[in-house]
């Protein structure tokens, strides 16, 4: 019996003391983790609303759809766009995409938030390929609208991955199916445009 | 043992993953890429000297019975503080390598190296210890890299190397092809260990 209580006794203060010390690192690296995440999530609205101000791009929410408005100027006159985030099940993860467009639902950029494809394959909708400096996978979308958006093996306009046929069509399929959503979301709200 | 076989041990003679076949998991899952094998190398090699040199200071005062216990929470702790400063500052190495680095705190080789070596030598030794297997570990990821990165995606650290004629043998960078390398390597360290006895 006493031993036990020693022994818990010792195995408590070393648990003290790596709680102690991650408690110091966790506060340090905190504020950084979550600038990277901010710098993320930004970099990607950037990347999807090209055309609009960086300042100038505000989260909305109408039905139970998150999406971001985004506007020319600074002080948010002249909308030029709209954003949101795209998520689907492909093959060992759920792919997550900031997806950018403008007021006539034309895709204008697009970027991978997450992912955890196979690597060599699934993981090619991030793909640059060598001296370019955007992915091909994604370049594909601009300027496309939700109507006739599938991969090539289902009829549609997009070149899939070798491959990875899940994965790119998941990326598709649920660009597809998220700008349909958009779009009627905002049309049924049109009055507070 | 001099200090430099110590440490080169771990290249050859005792190399983790190659003639004491510890750590297989992380090296089948992270070794697609030259750039993961580095990565994951380093942060090893982190881990292992970090837990080695306090289990190290701590061996006489760890009652035997509950030694491994106490040994998880330290490796437990550094991998992730190695977690955290990478996710705050190497935002694009910690989502490439996700879920591998968490799973540090099991990977055989940093609690085999912490029972076997560092609780009975001293700081000095463990030091050079986790070093030079550490290094052994990350030379063995980027043997088997090299391999399957260029054969499976024909580049090299994300560059590509073969012409653009060459056509990537896919099964290099899935899990098979890590199984088949890994095999092929060991088989090939086997041999040469048979050959030089004789």
């Amino acid at each position: 019996m006493n031993d036990i209580v020693k022994l818990g006794g010792i195995l408590l203060l070393f648990s003290a003391i790596a709680g102690g010390a991650l408690s110091v690192v966790n506060a340090i690296t905190k504020p950084r983790i979550e600038l990277q995440k901010k710098l993320v999530l930004e970099r990607a609205l950037t990347t999807a609303l090209p055309m609009a101000n960086k300042d100038a791009i505000v989260p909305v929410e109408q039905d139970n759809m998150l999406y971001y408005k985004g506007y020319k100027t600074p002080d948010k006159q002249d909308l030029v766009g709209y954003a949101f985030v795209a998520s689907g099940k492909g093959y060992s993860s759920t792919i997550e995409t900031m997806v950018g467009v403008d007021t006539t639902f034309t895709i204008t950029g697009l970027s991978i938030l997450q992912q955890v494809e196979t690597p060599g394959l699934g993981t090619k909708i991030e793909e640059v390929r060598y001296g370019e400096s955007t992915p091909w996978f994604q370049d594909q979308f601009v300027d496309k609208t939700w109507n006739g958006l599938a991969v090539d093996k289902d009829g549609g306009n997009i070149t899939s991955i070798t491959g990875a046929t899940i994965s790119s069509r998941a990326v598709t399929k649920s660009i597809h199916d998220g700008l349909k959503q958009l779009e009627a979301t905002v049309r049924q709200h049109h009055s507070d445009m | 043992m001099s200090i430099s076989k110590e440490l080169f041990k771990g290249f050859y003679k005792e190399n983790p993953v190659f003639r004491l076949a510890l750590g297989l998991c992380p090296t089948l899952a992270v070794s697609n890429s030259v750039q993961n094998a580095v990565g994951m190398g380093a942060a090893v090699t982190f881990v292992l000297i970090c837990s080695n040199v306090i289990v190290s200071m701590i061996r006489h005062g760890v009652p035997k019975k509950i030694r491994i216990p106490i040994y998880i929470v330290v490796i437990a702790t550094f991998v992730t503080i190695v977690d955290l400063v990478m996710a705050g500052f190497a935002p694009a190495l910690h989502k490439s390598l996700g879920i591998f680095v968490p799973l540090i705190v099991v990977n055989c080789i940093i609690l085999g190296r912490a029972e076997a070596f560092a609780g009975k030598n001293n700081v000095g030794r463990s030091f050079i210890d986790g070093l030079g297997m550490g290094i052994g570990f990350t030379l063995a990821l980027m043997a088997l890299a090299i391999v399957r990165e260029l054969l499976g995606d024909g580049k090299l650290w994300g560059i590509p190397v073969l012409s653009s004629g060459y056509e990537p043998v896919l099964i290099f960078i899935l899990p098979p092809g890590a199984f088949l390398t890994l095999g092929l390597f060991l088989g090939f360290f086997n041999w040469l260990d048979i050959k030089m006895q004789k």
